[in-house]
């Protein structure tokens, strides 16, 4: 084997390992020449530029996460928390287009597939499609430039104009250290699944999206109690039949579905929230509560800890779920003071949390953010904390191998 | 006169070099004569163009929701019956977080982000 020199440059806080893998796309000899591309980009924000060796080598750095819901890219909530988990606020593209939906932050950049509509709202009308319909949407485009960004090579992706329902001039995207693509078909082509090292589903039970649409829409002129529900109703065929199969793929699904503490409960406040962890997937732990594997049932209100009205419970046990093992932990009722947040983060294991009470802290950080004092606030900073955990355990592994590969 | 109010940043020089006024003629400024005319600063326009886009939405919202009852008036289960409720659903997504963005929209800490240094955005911490 022919000695190949490998020359680092340590630019600003970036780590770029040089390796030689097996393909790589700029080498044209196979013995060993890579060859550097090198681009101006600002690593940091503040303007200081720096010349950064990119190296698209084979095995990328990027990992990409999926996340599954409703209602285009209303998760935000999700990807405030998530981005926090990380450190730095994410924000639309400085300078682009103001309808972008991307969101970019120092360590994630938030992709919205909305932005892969085949169709425009008038196409969509003509051609009778909703949005949720694979046929309204180019999954060719999607897994290409996906495949791209994961292999470190920046896109040109299409924007998707909520507002004019238009599709805009693209708009560059470099990649991340961890590319997240929210929206309503994250694994519904098999390619795309591929390409992601974690799956989320978001599945709120109709119940709840009743409540919450109501909530958000009664506030806009010409909605009615009727119009919110002829709107579920109708995309209701298109969402069962497309977005709701997807659930079975995610390593990760968060239910959310009316309480069962409150009889008759219809107003939607409080919640029963379920965290179902699909077992054996790599690099991710399920949380548990005190045993590991067996069934639990607890009530943290008694005598060290008081809770107001309707108190909070929590399960856990292991169970299966469209064939899969998996774990779920669920938890019904609401937080209402800071105390009860620390204890029931206290009684919870495998969290992968840095230090003690940082779950604590994540919400609080968030308070005013929806679901901050409930189970959907919290799992959701658990999901965020285990994805963090998922990002430090694929890197570890990635600088491990090249060092391996030049001792040989 | 309706490339005015899409002009960001209104300097006199800029207002002098428009394309009515030729060399030698008095510079015409628009807003002495006809006060009504007002040329709107940076900041005002900027803030009428942010409230302007719930408002359009809002519209949206109505205009598609009476069309999509009368195109469900004729056959409920039919491509565009559905279609048309999906784009009521999307315009509701949209205008919601229009509102929401408009909420936490404070024009100072949008000017220190960008500009951290100036006077009104220096933090002293000791």
């Amino acid at each position: 084997m022919a000695v190949c020199p490998v020359y680092t440059t340590q630019s600003l806080n970036s780590t770029c390992s040089i390796s030689t893998p097996s393909k790589t796309h700029f080498s044209s000899h196979h013995n060993h020449l890579v060859f550097y591309r090198t681009s101006k980009r600002t690593s940091k924000r503040g303007g200081s530029s720096s010349c950064v060796i990119t190296c698209s080598a084979g095995d990328s750095q990027t990992v990409v996460i999926g996340l599954a819901a409703d209602s285009g890219c209303g998760k935000s909530t999700f990807m405030r928390r998530l981005t926090s988990v990380f450190g730095g606020a994410a924000e639309p593209p400085k300078g682009g287009n103001p309808d972008s939906n991307t969101l970019i932050s120092d360590m994630t950049t938030v992709i919205c597939l909305d932005d892969y509509h085949s169709l425009d709202r008038t196409g969509r009308k003509e051609k009778g499609v909703t949005a949720l319909d694979p046929r309204a949407n180019d999954f060719d485009l999607m897994y290409e430039q996906v495949k791209a960004l994961k292999s470190g090579i920046a896109v040109d992706k299409p924007i998707y104009n909520h507002v004019t329902g238009l599709l805009d001039p693209p708009e560059l995207i470099k990649p991340p250290k961890i590319l997240v693509i929210e929206g309503l078909h994250p694994m519904f082509d098999e390619r795309v699944r591929d390409l992601l090292d974690f799956s989320i589903y978001l599945d709120i039970s109709n119940e709840v999206k009743f409540a919450w649409k109501i909530q958000r829409d009664m506030a806009e002129r010409g909605h009615s109690l009727e119009s919110i529900k002829a709107s579920i109703e109708a995309r209701k065929p298109d969402f069962d039949a497309f977005i709701d199969p997807q659930k079975q793929y995610a390593d990760a699904v968060i239910e959310v579905l009316p309480t069962q503490l409150i009889p008759d409960d219809n107003e939607g406040k409080v919640l029963r929230v379920r965290l179902i962890m699909k077992e054996g997937v790599e690099h991710f732990s399920p949380v548990y509560l005190f045993d590991e594997g067996s069934t639990i049932s607890w009530i943290p209100c008694g005598r060290k800890l008081t809770c107001s009205y309707p108190g909070i419970k929590f399960s856990y046990g292991p169970d299966t779920y469209f064939g899969h093992e998996v774990s779920v932990l669920e938890m019904d009722g609401q937080f209402d003071r800071l105390d009860e947040l620390i204890y029931v983060e206290s009684h919870l294991s495998n969290l992968s949390t840095k230090f003690y009470g940082e779950v604590t802290q994540q919400m609080l950080k968030h308070a005013d953010f929806p679901g901050s004092n409930n189970g959907t606030g919290l799992f959701q900073t658990i999901v965020g904390l285990k994805i963090r955990d998922l990002y430090e355990q694929i890197t570890a592994i990635k600088t491990a191998a090249p060092l391996q590969a030049t001792k040989a | 006169m309706a490339t005015l109010f899409t002009l960001n940043l209104v300097t006199p020089r800029a207002i002098a070099s428009l394309p009515d006024s030729t060399k030698g003629s008095p510079i015409r400024v628009p807003y002495l004569n006809q006060p009504w005319k007002r040329i709107l600063s940076p900041l005002e326009s900027r803030r009428m163009q942010v409230r302007a886009a719930p408002d359009r939405l809002s519209e949206k919202v109505e205009q598609s929701i009476k069309e999509a009852q009368e195109a469900c008036s004729d056959d409920p289960a039919s491509g565009e019956c559905v279609a048309a409720w999906d784009e009521v659903e999307e315009l509701s997504a949209a205008a919601s977080h229009a509102r929401d963005r408009l909420k936490d929209n404070d024009p100072l800490e949008n000017y220190c982000q960008d500009n951290p240094e100036t006077d009104e955005c220096k933090t002293y911490d000791n």
